[in-house]
């Protein structure tokens, strides 16, 4: 993008027999790009160059990452979790979406049922989560006056907390896109499918569901790339072996040794590239999102 | 790919605010300063960076609001003070902030990188600091204790005195909690050495493969370790926890809650804050003059009245009740029970402690 | 269960739909013969849709039954139904190719899929489009789109079709040779047509009945002829073709024709009721059966006459229009076939027209 506007911006003398309709949209965005630029992108090139760059251009940092242990645990933990979390928002996610998508006169209640998460910070909701999960807490308490439990089960400080407090702050962002997805299909369809003999679990698997698949993409990615980068959550309600990428990189980065803080990040950052490019690669998001705008 | 830091301090304003502030304004009258000298007078103005919340609220009426009164220099706070954004500042010579509370091994670990700080003018500071609070680089101004905390209703009665208690869980059954290693945090080996029998004078130079035998004893139980203050409090209030490590202050707020909670001071470790002045600030007198002032008996004298940490001035103990004196860890009695940290031996191994700690909880 | 040939007979008795108190159908019964090609027409919100979904299971009837063949099929879910049906946007599965969409109500059936493709290219040809299975849906043109939503619609060889106004969205030309396909799709298939639409012209092309529908009710129904011949009412003769009103009373009956006074001169009129002398009532006269006394194009007859004085001339090319005023004021129009040996009228002459008493329909 930025390759296509700095020669109009620069060479303005060039551009002078340019049709101006065409050179209005480039200096429309321009703005915008330059701010990404200057905000965005060179201070994010400025902290990743860190990993090659200090003391002296090495590649000191990603051979230590390579032979850090301790960094594969924590690696391959963040990867779990992330996909435990995407299922579960997958999971939990899709009705909540469908039931947003068929809503009419609920629609604004339930917009705002989904979104209060939203309005709370994370720590607040960790804290909740603390709370509800805790041995004492009201699930077990729950569990143990119906009945269905004879002790209390630990969760609080266990992976499943992790997986249950993230889900439950990630969901919005798997419910929106699926629900917006699910609301650009035409209603007819199902009928067609109804009436072509189709059951309503036949609609669902051979209509509905291939339909909303970009927005279940861009759910997943969503969801997929964001908990990548969690961190207040897992510290907060995780067991003593649940450290992300991110506790990482904070430890690193509160020692000061910031080379491989940003070692890390770009890993982190390369591991959300590459998912993103398997996206595209394999469902080709960019045609899916065409279908959908039919 | 920054993440806001976990820092005590913040979730320390967040989420124990109201009930931090005991007597606030009824009980005790503050004591006031009624003049000071002409050194410590000026014009302009200081920024100060502090770790935000209650303890904001609590320096400005301790010390913030009278110094700007009695000297006639301005003072703007700032909350979030944070090591790497001096740092940041002080690399990239855009120095926002004059003065910031920080620590003293912060203070010193980024000093080992490059020169981050100005020098502490020690001709104007108060003769009643100790010299144990005093270092090149910052003047330590608050004191305060990571001591044990157990809940009261757990053991029938008994009562865990130091860290061979806390690790002998057979007479005191039930899940702990001690401080890990994250958000700028390092884990407690000292309680570790203690638990394993080293007396609290030989702990340092620490044996790091005792201390983590030591650890590996205790592991099973340990269901948390945590990183941010109101993690620990949380856990014994939700009696998540029978027993851990806890920061004094918070432990005023759970008892006035009701919780069945006490502190044992014994073996508890005796811990810092620093103010330090960031290479390049425009105001460095200015700072210089506030720091004399704040660290002088009754300004610190009025700050452990509102909050319960200690003061660096031996003179401030005579406007302290003795009831008063009896949660603050600079009170003689308690203080005489506790470690004192040693940033020294912190500062040349921390990061390889760090290191070994992850190794050792995850693999 | 009957089964009278290769089309469903369906019978709907009293049928209903209310939608919170407001009356979308309106007790609607109708008998339609296995094979016939029945038109629901309409204006919008007339209910022809609303019927159309409850027969095709979409909806369920608020009071009243659906036959097929003889059975209830009130209680049976959409899928069961096993009917044709054609939405007027296609309703094409936009993720599924040309041969899929085809083939889904096959793949719903459970026929393997060799059968399915077999069955599939024959319904690819049925509707003029062989070769086109692997194609996209939206790859094709509307037109195109139509005769795939056909295909799929018949390919399971239903005994029942359903169309939702499937031309609606197509041009004038488009329409006109997919209406003659439609014709002869019916003839060949054999099966029973139901088919929705607002177009008049539609309706009368194709159909072998037509249920006109008017604010839930069926105002008439028949074929096209009679209700374009003989309507029974005002609604259906003002929505089928045009139609001129004449105010008239009612003087007595003659040679069962009934004897009105219309504009000072008696006329008659067919009736099938039997109006009291002296009731004032309407009647009907389509424009284009109205003739010029001395046009030399006399009505056969009997013949209604009628002295008006011409208000407004126009040619259209095939014919010419005229409006013309009776002496109590109503307007008329007179549409004339062309022809280089009449003479055309202008405004302000003076007329008598005249027409068939067969003509003449008291509404």
């Amino acid at each position: 993008m930025s390759e296509a506007i700095a020669p109009a911006l620069l060479a303005p003398g060039r551009t002078a027999g340019m049709n101006w309709r065409r050179l209005v949209p480039l200096l429309l965005v321009a703005p915008l790009v330059l701010f990404m630029l200057a905000l965005y992108a060179l201070p994010v090139l400025a902290m990743l160059s860190r990993s090659l760059l200090e003391p002296a251009p090495t590649l000191a940092h990603y051979a230590e990452l390579a032979g850090d242990e301790v960094f594969h645990r924590i690696f391959t933990n963040t990867l779990w979790t992330t996909l435990v979390v995407t299922a579960g928002t997958l999971v939990l996610g899709y009705p909540v979406a469908m039931g947003l998508a068929r809503a009419r006169t609920l629609l604004p209640l339930l917009l705002i049922i989904v979104l209060l998460p939203f309005w709370t910070s994370v720590l607040v909701r960790s804290y909740a989560w603390m709370v509800l999960l805790g041995r004492h807490g009201l699930v077990n308490e729950a569990l143990l006056a119906m009945g269905m439990l004879d002790r209390p089960l630990r969760i609080l400080n266990t992976p499943l907390a992790v997986h249950i407090a993230m889900v439950h702050i990630l969901l919005p962002y798997m419910i929106l896109p699926i629900a917006n997805a699910l609301r650009q299909i035409d209603p007819s369809l199902a009928r067609a499918a109804a009436g072509l003999g189709a059951g309503p679990w036949a609609v669902f698997r051979q209509v509905t569901l291939p339909l909303s698949m970009p927005g279940v993409m861009a759910g997943i990615l969503l969801v997929f790339v964001l908990s990548l980068g969690f961190y207040i959550t897992p510290a907060l309600v995780g067991g003593p072996r649940d450290m992300t990428l991110s506790m990482l990189i904070a430890q690193r980065v509160e020692q000061l040794d910031w080379a491989y803080a940003a070692t890390l990040s770009a890993v982190l950052l390369a591991t959300a590239l590459v998912i993103i490019a398997i996206f595209q690669r394999a469902f080709g998001v960019g045609t899916a999102f065409r279908m959908s705008a039919r | 790919m920054s993440h806001p830091s976990l820092s005590r301090r913040i979730l320390f304003g967040l989420l124990a605010a109201p009930a931090l502030l005991p007597g606030r304004g009824s009980a005790e009258t503050l004591p006031e300063v009624t003049s000071i000298p002409d050194s410590l007078k000026g014009s302009g103005e200081i920024r100060v960076a502090t770790f935000g919340g209650t303890m904001q609220e609590v320096q400005k009426r301790a010390y913030f609001e009278p110094f700007e009164k009695l000297s006639g220099i301005r003072v703007r706070d700032f909350a979030g003070s944070d090591i790497t954004k001096i740092k940041a500042m002080v690399e990239t010579g855009n120095v926002e902030w004059d003065l910031a509370q920080v620590s003293r091994g912060s203070v010193m670990n980024l000093q080992k990188r490059g020169d981050y700080f100005e020098k502490i003018d020690y001709d104007i500071i108060d003769a009643g600091v100790p010299a144990a609070f005093r270092f090149e680089y910052g003047l330590e101004m608050l004191v305060w204790a990571q001591v044990l905390a157990y809940r009261t209703d757990a053991f029938r009665g008994a009562v865990p005195k130091g860290w061979a208690d806390f690790w002998d869980t057979k007479k005191f059954p039930g899940d702990r909690a001690l401080l890990g290693a994250g958000s700028g945090n390092q884990p407690e080996l000292e309680f570790a050495l203690m638990a394993a029998g080293v007396p609290p004078e030989q702990v340092y130079p620490m044996d790091l493969d005792k201390a983590f035998a030591s650890y590996t004893k205790i592991k099973r139980d340990v269901v948390k370790w945590w990183e941010t203050g109101a993690v620990p409090v949380q856990l014994l209030t939700d009696r998540e926890v029978v027993m851990t490590s806890v920061w004094n202050g918070r432990m005023a707020a759970l008892q006035q809650a009701g919780v069945p909670a006490a502190v044992s001071w014994s073996q508890g470790l005796l811990k810092r804050d620093c103010w330090a002045i960031p290479k390049g600030s425009r105001n460095r007198a200015q700072a210089m003059k506030f720091i004399a002032y704040s660290t002088m008996a009754i300004p610190q004298a009025r700050l452990s009245m509102l909050i319960p940490y200690g003061s660096v001035n031996d003179g401030a103990n005579e406007y302290l009740s003795p009831a008063r004196q009896e949660v603050l860890p600079s009170a003689p009695a308690i203080r005489s029970q506790l470690l004192t940290y040693n940033y020294d031996w912190w500062v040349e191994n921390r990061d390889a402690v760090t290191a070994r700690f992850n190794r050792w909880l995850l693999t | 269960m009957t089964l009278a040939g290769r089309g469903a007979s369906v019978a709907l008795n009293s049928l209903e739909k209310r939608y919170e108190g407001f009356g979308a159908v309106r007790g609607v019964s109708i008998d339609i013969r296995s094979g016939e090609f029945l038109t629901l027409l309409g204006p919008s919100g007339s209910g022809k849709t609303t019927t159309l979904m409850m027969i095709a299971g979409f909806e369920t009837p608020s009071a009243g039954d659906i036959a097929i063949d003889g059975r209830s099929v009130v209680a049976l879910p959409a899928h069961r139904r096993n009917i044709g049906m054609v939405f007027q946007n296609y309703a094409l599965f936009p993720h599924l190719t040309v041969a899929e969409n085809i083939g889904f109500p096959l793949k719903q059936r459970g026929v393997a899929k060799a059968e399915r493709a077999r069955l599939v290219e024959e319904a690819l040809e049925l509707v003029r489009l062989p070769g086109y299975g692997t194609r996209q849906p939206r790859q094709l043109s509307g037109g195109q789109q139509q005769r795939v939503a056909l295909a799929r619609a018949i390919v399971f060889k239903p005994r029942l079709l359903l169309m939702d106004e499937p031309l609606g969205a197509l041009d004038k030309q488009l329409r006109e040779s997919l209406q003659l396909e439609m014709r002869r799709l019916h003839a060949d298939l054999g099966i029973t047509f139901i088919y929705v639409t607002h177009d008049q012209e539609e309706a009368l092309t194709m159909s072998d009945r037509i249920a006109v529908m008017h604010e839930g009710r069926v105002a008439q129904i028949g074929p096209p002829e009679e209700l374009y011949d003989r309507p029974e009412n005002r609604f259906v003769a003002a929505f089928i073709g045009e139609s001129n009103f004449l105010p008239a009373t009612v003087r007595g009956r003659e040679e069962g024709h009934v004897v009105a006074e219309c504009a000072g001169s008696l006329v008659r009129a067919t009736c099938t009721t039997n109006p009291a002398p002296g009731e004032s009532v309407t009647l009907a006269a389509r424009p284009e059966r109205l003739r010029f006394v001395d046009g030399g194009w006399p009505a056969p007859p009997p013949a209604n006459r009628l002295a008006v004085t011409v208000t407004e001339a126009v040619f259209v090319g095939e014919r010419c229009r005229y409006v013309l005023r009776t002496g109590d004021g109503t307007s008329l129009v007179l549409k004339e076939p062309s022809s280089a040996a009449t003479r055309r009228r202008v405004a302000g002459e003076t007329a008598e027209v005249a027409w068939s008493v067969a003509d003449t329909i008291l509404v």
